[in-house]
């Protein structure tokens, strides 16, 4: 059985490289992308992307864009998204929540939280 | 901190976020007061991100040799120059996204931009077109990380001595909420 893939959305290759280190240390395929567009293509392509951790401020489409997007785009149930950002704002995280967004992470991340957001909502890796 | 004035008090702020930053990438550092360092020479990265709402908006840059971002890399860069810069600018949004958080439960939002980044050989900062600038500046292992926000201020703001509404608070760097 193939491991599941998880897609990284985020301007900074460094957070992107930090965040596929962490999830492939646990047994997780990793897709990468830039921007929202660029993750919009991805799961476009990449029927077996099993959830979305995806950036708040990134240019092209910004990530409430990229939720608003996949949402209009999913046939069946969207792929679930955390959003893993610098901004802890309650009204954002609100309003990501209405969008379909199934977490909020605040960057730093700390690399178990970000394992069990990643458990619980994709599985085990497979 | 209350009673200062509001330059001095975003300016402290944002020194403590940068602070905490630095403190969690697990680094040794001393905060530089003062005096202005000597220009780093070498290859030289900076980078910038801007905030603002109506009332407040700025700057915040850091600058210092290749070395110094290198030394705070969290992974061993494959591509120095393109990952360097990356990281800069990675320092610049994480530095400004704490500032934003905290200053949320003082009622004031303000919208970070996008950040952006350089290396040369030669950069220093020179004059600025803001009426204020303000060094925020590091030493980690013999190098200088030096930041400078840049803020106008307009004459109807005013920085609550305390945190208005706790309800406001931003979630916490590190941590996650689950829907």
């Amino acid at each position: 059985m193939s491991k599941k893939s998880i897609l990284i959305v985020d301007d900074s290759l460094t957070v992107r490289q930090q965040v596929s280190v962490t999830l492939k240390s646990a047994g997780y395929q990793t897709v990468e992308a830039c921007d929202g567009q660029q993750g919009v293509d991805a799961l476009r392509g990449h029927a077996e992307i099993a959830m979305v951790l995806c950036d708040l401020r990134m240019p092209c489409m910004n990530g409430l864009e990229f939720l608003d997007t996949i949402r209009g785009d999913a046939a069946g149930p969207p792929v679930p998204v955390v959003m893993l950002t610098t901004d802890g704002s309650p009204d954002l995280i609100a309003r990501a929540k209405r969008a379909g967004a199934k977490g909020w992470i605040v960057k730093p991340f700390q690399t178990e939280l970000l394992l069990a957001a990643v458990r619980r909502i994709a599985g085990e890796p497979g | 901190m209350p009673g200062d004035s509001n330059e001095a008090r975003l300016a402290e702020t944002l020194a403590q976020c940068t602070a905490e930053l630095l403190a969690e990438l697990g680094v040794q550092f001393e905060r530089l007061t003062g005096v202005r360092q000597p220009p780093p020479t070498g290859e030289i990265i900076a980078a910038f991100g801007g905030f603002g709402n109506d009332e407040l908006w700025g700057s915040f840059t850091l600058l210092g040799p290749s070395k110094v971002f290198a030394r705070l890399h969290p992974l061993p860069p494959t591509m120095p120059q393109r990952d360097l810069t990356d990281w800069a600018c990675e320092l610049v949004n994480q530095s400004v996204g704490r500032f934003h958080n905290r200053l949320l439960a003082y009622g004031v939002k303000l919208a970070p931009g996008v950040p952006q980044s350089a290396l040369a050989e030669e950069l220093r900062l020179a004059s600025s077109l803001r009426p204020s600038r303000i060094p925020i500046s590091f030493a980690i292992d013999g190098m200088v990380l030096e930041g400078w926000l840049e803020l106008e201020i307009a004459p109807s703001f005013r920085l609550a001595e305390s945190p208005l509404d706790e309800e406001a608070a931003a979630l916490k760097e590190g941590s996650m909420v689950l829907f």
